[in-house]
């Protein structure tokens, strides 16, 4: 029953995750599972120092673990399944001796807890390193996701002689979209070095460090259902032995209680059948508890504000805004984007053309794992905006695609230098053609038509940065200058009151249709004008 | 799409034609057209200009017959909406497809390398939604390479080989029908600059090669059967991917010769605001230098009409 609810909860967490893509409803929220975790939403609500919306969903967890217990790290949390799941794939055989430094080791998660508090406090986004939604939501995106598309695509090429004979048309052309991500191998290795933990003792990092579960644990004392131990008990120590959580103390009729999740391990394995865990209200008792030292408190404490402290302080705070960093239409100021994404990785998993991609160092320790759009890789489409609906901090707004396509990236500056027509004369139009707002106009220069950028127009969407035939960068590059980062109001507003117009439709000349026969609108005006030379092409 | 089977294929063609028009020779009144244009130009609604263009040059059974399959080649390279005039009019795909499944065609695919995120131009160009009710229909977007098939050129200056779309390669037959757009490098966009659609690499037109010369190369290898310049509306200026002027000229341009049809294409509106011949186009010159057809329009014979 609850390897059932594991892999169901796992399942919904891989499906919401796929449901974050280019077309997600309005309704759906994709990022549920982030907005349900009370860990993510305190270190944003702190770090940025206001209430955000979605963070509200972390009090149904906070409610259920008041009314239930600890049951989130057994039952529902993604992590924790995929660790029992791995665990019983790699490591069942594996005799693994119990620690004697566990007592010690059980109070880091609290160490980590307090250091993500204060961090955040001082204004710093922090818990994203160790938060396990948001480290398995980033796996997910960065790993498992590109591997997926890869075995999808490699399954279709071995079906496609086949569907070929079979004349199935649709299937044998079809073909996904492999996106690809910066620090897809450090994701791994982390997530991987997680679950390697588990060679020390089975769920390792949930009994020592993860700390959504320390959090969790605080409350959960005061929960409704607990252990309880009849006098049937022989102490015969099997429980202790088998409890994943290290919950059970030498004396096994009690139990420590932050530290139960209630997966009921214990109870399969008592051959006395002794061990219940009936409604109680008492929160009393030895372990009780919370593990933890004062000086640990202090130490912790002091962790959490010099981390915080050397985080702000740093060359990088300065240069904010002076860096070629372009970040996703809809990402609010810098410095409170910084305090409020949590680096979950859902903006870059449901990005449409895979331009979104983490940030290593570009913005230094307080920006690990940012989304920055790479537009060499790939453009932001105007049809799409569903990075912004997915962020469950919305430190990128979820705004309409009319409001997105005024929310300015950047701006496209032409590089002379290395721009094939104007510093080699040759034919090449792509920025033009590719440009969605008609950003890019030919004008006569020294008696040929070459590329200019009207900087009103660009809103950074950097389809022409990525369409440059040039090898090496692109000769048309978007930079940050113009960018419009709003924490409220209207783009579209800023936008005008800025004199900027991105407009991608056809001008006044609607497309109706007339049964005017051959009527040709001549274009006797025009040819008054004296040009200096043919349109290019035209001899 | 072998040029030796090409040759043969219209020589029969033309013979099959001749037989028909011997047989038929007593009853004029089944056949009012009975002279062979060069050129039909047909004004009216997208659907039914489009019909009456394939019926003057003898109806789409001419080209495409019983078990054949057919590749249609319009231009969605375009994450753009019809009225934009970037991409071929939806309706005049449809009609298109449509006429080829009637004369009995095994498998229509509508297809081209497009150069925005492919679902979003199937989407967003209309042609997907307007073909989906056509059973043996299908329409697809390439951006994958290994879904091209490398080809020599033999008569090509500047380009000696070059990827194209493999299912375009192995088609019975091959009609093109590209919208009429004006182009920031070659003037306009029109059937011999759509065929670019057919192939991977794209950058190297504007970069390394000659684009002019390079269409006229392509244009040696592939040979579309026929024609069909969607000129419902022309993007003016501002092409190929607009915004720019759309002009309302309501016309369907079709033959077989691709120079003279493009020719015809680019007296129909004045391009970046001047009006121009033929002749006056780089790329369409060039191919009719290399012998790929007749670029003079005057010597043409066109059939003129409305729906």
């Amino acid at each position: 029953m609850r390897t059932t609810l594991q892999a169901l909860s796992l399942l919904l967490f891989s499906l919401f995750l796929v449901f974050a893509t280019y077309k997600l409803p309005d309704w759906f929220p994709a990022d549920i599972y982030l907005r349900l975790d009370p860990l993510l939403g305190l270190n944003a609500v702190f770090a940025a120092r206001e209430m955000i919306g979605r963070a509200l969903w972390a009090l149904v967890t906070i409610g259920a673990t008041l009314l239930i217990g600890r049951f989130f790290c057994a039952y529902a949390c993604p992590m924790g399944a995929s660790i029992d799941f791995l665990d019983l794939l790699l490591f069942r055989k594996k005799k693994r001796e119990s620690l004697k430094t566990e007592s010690n080791l059980r109070k880091v998660k609290y160490f980590l807890l307090i250091v993500f508090i204060i961090a955040a406090v001082t204004g710093l986004s922090l818990a994203f390193l160790m938060d396990p939604i948001a480290l398995l939501t980033r796996f997910y995106t960065f790993f498992i996701y590109p591997l997926v598309i890869t075995l999808i695509n490699l399954f279709l090429d071995l079906l496609r002689p086949l569907s070929k004979v079979l004349g199935w048309v649709s299937l044998s052309h079809l073909h996904f979209f492999q996106p690809v991500f910066y620090m897809s191998a450090i994701t791994l290795l982390i997530f991987g070095g997680i679950v390697a933990l588990n060679l020390i003792a089975p769920r390792f990092w949930c009994r020592y460090l993860c700390p959504l579960g320390a959090l969790l644990s605080l409350i959960s004392p005061l929960g409704l259902f607990k252990r309880k131990v009849s006098q049937e008990c022989n102490e015969c120590l099997k429980c202790l032995k088998a409890c994943p959580m290290g919950a059970i103390p030498e004396d096994p009729k009690t139990s420590r209680l932050p530290e139960c999740i209630q997966c009921r391990t214990c109870v399969k394995v008592c051959p006395q059948n002794a061990i219940t865990f009936p409604v109680s209200l008492s929160i009393g008792g030895e372990y009780s508890g919370i593990d933890f030292s004062r000086r640990g408190f202090i130490y912790s404490l002091a962790g959490g504000l010099g981390v915080g402290f050397l985080a702000a302080r740093t060359p990088f705070t300065l240069l904010q805004g002076k860096h070629n960093l372009i970040r996703a239409p809809g990402a609010i100021p810098e410095t409170e984007f910084l305090r409020t994404c949590i680096r979950c990785g859902e903006c870059m998993k449901s990005c449409l053309t895979n331009t979104l991609q983490p940030c290593l160092w570009e913005s230094g320790f307080s920006g690990l794992w940012t989304p920055k759009m790479d537009l060499r890789l790939a453009p932001c489409d105007q049809n799409c905006n569903v990075c912004g609906k997915v962020c469950p901090t919305q430190a990128i707004r979820s705004v309409s695609i009319e409001e997105k396509n005024h929310a300015k990236v950047g701006t496209a500056i032409l590089l002379k230098e290395k721009c094939l027509v104007w510093a080699q004369n040759k034919i090449c139009l792509i920025c033009d053609e590719i440009c969605p707002y008609n950003a890019i106009v030919f004008r006569p220069v020294e008696g040929y038509r070459r590329p200019v950028v009207i900087a009103s127009k660009c809103n950074g969407c950097g389809f022409c940065e990525q369409r440059c035939p040039v090898l090496g960068e692109s000769a048309i590059v978007v930079v940050p200058d113009g960018e419009i980062r709003l924490k409220e109001g209207s783009y579209v507003k800023e936008a005008k009151k800025l004199q900027l117009e991105f407009k991608a439709d056809p001008g006044d000349d609607k497309f109706i249709l007339e049964e005017s026969g051959f009527k040709i609108e001549s274009g006797k005006k025009e040819e008054k004008k004296s040009q200096p030379q043919n349109p290019k092409g035209f001899l | 799409m072998d040029s030796h089977q090409r040759i043969t294929r219209r020589r029969f063609l033309k013979t099959a034609a001749a037989g028909v028009a011997l047989g038929i020779a007593g009853k004029p009144s089944i056949l009012p057209a009975k002279e062979e244009y060069d050129l039909a130009v047909i004004s009216g609604e997208p659907a039914a200009a489009t019909k009456k263009a394939l019926e003057t040059l003898g109806g789409i059974s001419r080209f495409v017959k019983k078990g054949h399959r057919v590749v249609l080649k319009p231009n969605m390279s375009f994450a753009r909406t019809p009225e934009f005039g970037a991409t071929t009019h939806p309706m005049v795909v449809a009609a298109v497809a449509q006429e080829c499944i009637h004369a009995g065609a095994r498998q229509v695919l509508i297809l081209d390398h497009t150069l925005h995120r492919a679902e979003l131009c199937l989407e967003r160009s209309g042609i997907r939604e307007a073909c989906k009710n056509i059973s043996g229909v299908h329409v697809q977007a390439f951006q994958e390479r290994k879904f091209f098939k490398e080809i020599k050129i033999p008569q090509g200056k500047v380009l000696d080989r070059v990827e194209v779309i493999q299912e375009a390669l192995e088609s019975d037959v091959l009609i093109n029908i590209p919208v009429a757009k004006s182009h920031s490098a070659t003037g306009v966009s029109l059937g011999l600059k759509g065929l670019m659609g057919l192939i991977w690499d794209r950058e190297s037109f504007h970069s390394r090669i000659n684009i002019n010369q390079a269409l006229s190369d392509l244009a040696t290898l592939i040979k579309p059967q026929l024609t069909i310049i969607d000129a419902t509306r022309a993007l003016a200026s501002g092409g190929p991917g607009g915004p720019g002027d759309v002009k309302k000229t309501n016309l369907i341009i079709a033959g077989t010769d691709p120079v003279a049809v493009d020719s015809y294409g680019v007296t129909i509106v004045p391009w970046y605001g001047q009006n121009f011949k033929g002749r006056q186009v780089e790329h369409l010159l060039i191919a009719h230098q290399q012998g790929l057809g007749k670029i003079d329009t005057d010597q043409l014979k066109i059939y003129k009409g409305t729906t």
